[in-house]
């Protein structure tokens, strides 16, 4: 009973990371199923619990993993102090994406449904594009192949380029209301998911002091 | 420039290298020992009187194993150090069993001083001073309920007698122990090495029993450091699974194995402290875990006792087994009374907490200051 718990396991940290990658898969279970009713019409009453119970899921391992990082700190001493607080920054944003996930079919309940939208092939290609990447991310987060890391980042970057140019234009778009405030706040949602699966990544690719850090120090805290 | 999660790989001894490195810090530690024995055999019976009559006074016995113990922060070292003692004949078994007791006691300064590094955020500082200060109290009852015992009906020596004259033989004899024949060699080796630098007498007896000392606390903080880094996935694996889940028994068989594994109740509990600062564990989880490491920190003892060829050092450490084991039996079963170190130590960490110099004081009063009066009084 008790030695069994004395075999030879994973490191720690390999465990922790294991986890974090099942959040991230949670996180794309949750982003593909609310799109689903967002952008193809599904029912939103159907999905909404399979969110709910996937972004509780994630809240929870968030919750158990800072015990379990405190536990890697307690065993292993300092060693390994900067990837603890390196993870204790992404799953937060991993965290994040979660709720940006639920705030998206939250938009179901106004009434929101692109299915019939004249650019929901546009959206939709954007929705595969962020589901793709949170997958690459993941794939990331068991290979940290950094070269790849770098490459995802930058990818990254570029799409919330793209997507911030979206948002101006429909700020100042002459489109009616109920046309350009759902996909200034989708856009927005996006923008915000992209921009935490980079900030999960930077863990791969910098220094943790400049984690979390656009260019120049221009900071990333607009969660 | 790499990111922080890439940066982890260190040059790291395999397991089997550690596993043989720590096999040979095991046998060095009972050459120590054995070493130890051999110089206040070495010494003449005359300074061996006046090192040990000092500690006839049982109550200035426990006082000389609480400031020992503190002194090395390390029960293990110190046990081990007066079963070498009882081995030697210098100190009978009556004398050592209250060292023994003291030595439980001292081995928690090391926990409640990780807690004070906590000291100036409130919060975390309750939390840890209890999980500290819960090992402590949860001792002092357990020695004050059974050192009176013990002096009254000597319950646990006789009893400690029985079990070592079934494993090794009757008090006054001598059995044949493997180890004492397989650490032989070095010590006969060192015995000529201080003999050919001119050393005889009480001065080998000092150099011998100086060099066993190094060689003992050397050899412990290495078995700790290596056993710790050994079997470091798998206990942190073992908390989360554990102690997530609540306390009792398999939280009490942790806090056993670890220490058994890696030779050191301080380790164990200190390794809680952080952990209830957190809000990770609370009290009632960290609890039987400490209870555990009472009881795991006893093998150091039982080894040493491997290296004597007196059944007295055999019987001291069964000693400390039972006295531990009999502890967790008096007080753990009984709801109420099993709260008891935990409300006392919930209790002082609300007062630590509002007067944090009382925390400070507490320690040093409870670890130096009463030691050494008590010493410096009852001697």
């Amino acid at each position: 009973m008790v030695l069994h718990l004395f075999r030879k396991s994973e490191d720690g940290l390999e465990q922790i990371a294991n986890r974090t990658i099942a959040m991230l898969t949670d996180a794309r279970h949750s982003f593909d199923l609310a799109h689903t009713a967002l952008l193809s019409g599904a029912d939103a009453g159907t999905i909404r619990e399979d969110v709910h119970e996937t972004d509780t899921r994630i809240n929870q391992a968030e919750q158990q993993l800072r015990g379990q990082l405190v536990t890697h700190l307690a065993v292993h001493g300092t060693v390994d102090t900067a990837a603890v607080l390196s993870y204790t920054l992404l799953i937060k944003k991993i965290e994040r994406i979660g709720d940006q996930v639920k705030n998206i079919l939250d938009m179901t309940d106004e009434g929101v449904d692109l299915s019939d939208a004249p650019d929901v092939q546009e959206l939709t290609a954007y929705r595969r594009t962020i589901s793709n990447m949170i997958g690459e991310v993941a794939d990331l987060m068991a290979d940290h192949d950094e070269q790849e890391a770098a490459e995802f980042r930058e990818r990254a970057d570029a799409l919330k380029k793209e997507i911030e140019q979206k948002i101006r234009e429909y700020m100042h778009s002459d489109e009616p209301g109920h046309v350009a405030v759902p996909r200034a706040i989708l856009y927005r949602y996006w923008k915000r998911i992209v921009a935490n699966l980079g900030g999960v990544i930077s863990s791969i690719t910098e220094p943790l002091q400049h984690q979390d850090y656009y260019d120049e120090g221009a900071t990333d805290i607009e969660d | 420039m790499n990111g922080t999660l890439l940066n982890r790989e260190t040059r790291e001894l395999t397991p089997v290298v550690r596993g043989a490195f720590v096999l040979g810090l095991i046998y060095l530690f009972l050459v120590g020992v054995s070493l130890l024995e051999t110089g206040i055999g070495d010494m003449g019976a005359d300074v061996q009187e006046s090192l040990f009559s000092s500690v006839s006074n049982p109550l200035a016995g426990l006082f000389v194993g609480v400031l020992g113990t503190v002194l090395v922060q390390s029960s293990s070292a110190s046990t081990s150090v007066i079963v070498a003692l009882v081995a030697s004949g210098a100190l009978s078994v009556e004398a050592a069993v209250p060292m023994i007791m003291g030595a439980n006691i001292g081995t928690t300064v090391t926990n409640t001083l990780v807690a004070l590094g906590s000291v100036r955020r409130s919060a975390e500082f309750r939390r840890a001073f209890a999980a500290a200060t819960v090992h402590d109290f949860f001792n002092i009852i357990t020695v004050a309920i059974l050192l009176p015992v013990e002096l009254v009906t000597g319950i646990l020596s006789s009893a400690a007698e029985s079990i070592s004259s079934l494993l090794v033989g009757s008090a006054g004899t001598e059995w044949k122990s493997p180890i004492k024949g397989a650490v032989k060699a070095p010590v006969d080796w060192i015995e000529d090495a201080w003999s050919s630098l001119g050393a005889g007498g009480n001065a080998l007896g000092v150099f011998l029993v100086v060099t066993g000392l190094v060689i003992i606390l050397g050899a412990l903080v290495l078995i700790t450091r290596n056993m710790r880094r050994l079997i470091a996935a798998r206990v942190e694996t073992v908390l989360n699974n554990v102690l997530g889940r609540g306390g009792g028994l398999v939280a009490m068989a942790v806090g056993l194995l670890v220490t058994i594994a890696v030779q050191s109740s301080s380790i164990t509990t200190s390794i809680m402290i952080p952990l209830a600062a957190a809000g990770v564990v609370t009290l009632q989880n960290i609890y039987p875990v400490t209870l555990g490491a009472n009881v795991g920190t006893t093998i150091t003892a039982l080894l040493a006792a491997l290296a004597s060829s007196r059944p007295e050092a055999l019987t001291v450490a069964i000693v400390h087994t039972l006295f531990n084991v009999a502890g967790i039996l008096i007080l753990y079963p009984p709801p109420g009374i099993r709260e008891l170190p935990m409300r006392l130590a919930e209790g002082l960490a609300e007062i630590a907490v509002r007067r944090q110099a009382w925390a400070f004081g507490y320690t040093f009063l409870m670890f130096i200051i009463i030691p050494l009066a008590g010493i410096a009084l009852l001697r």
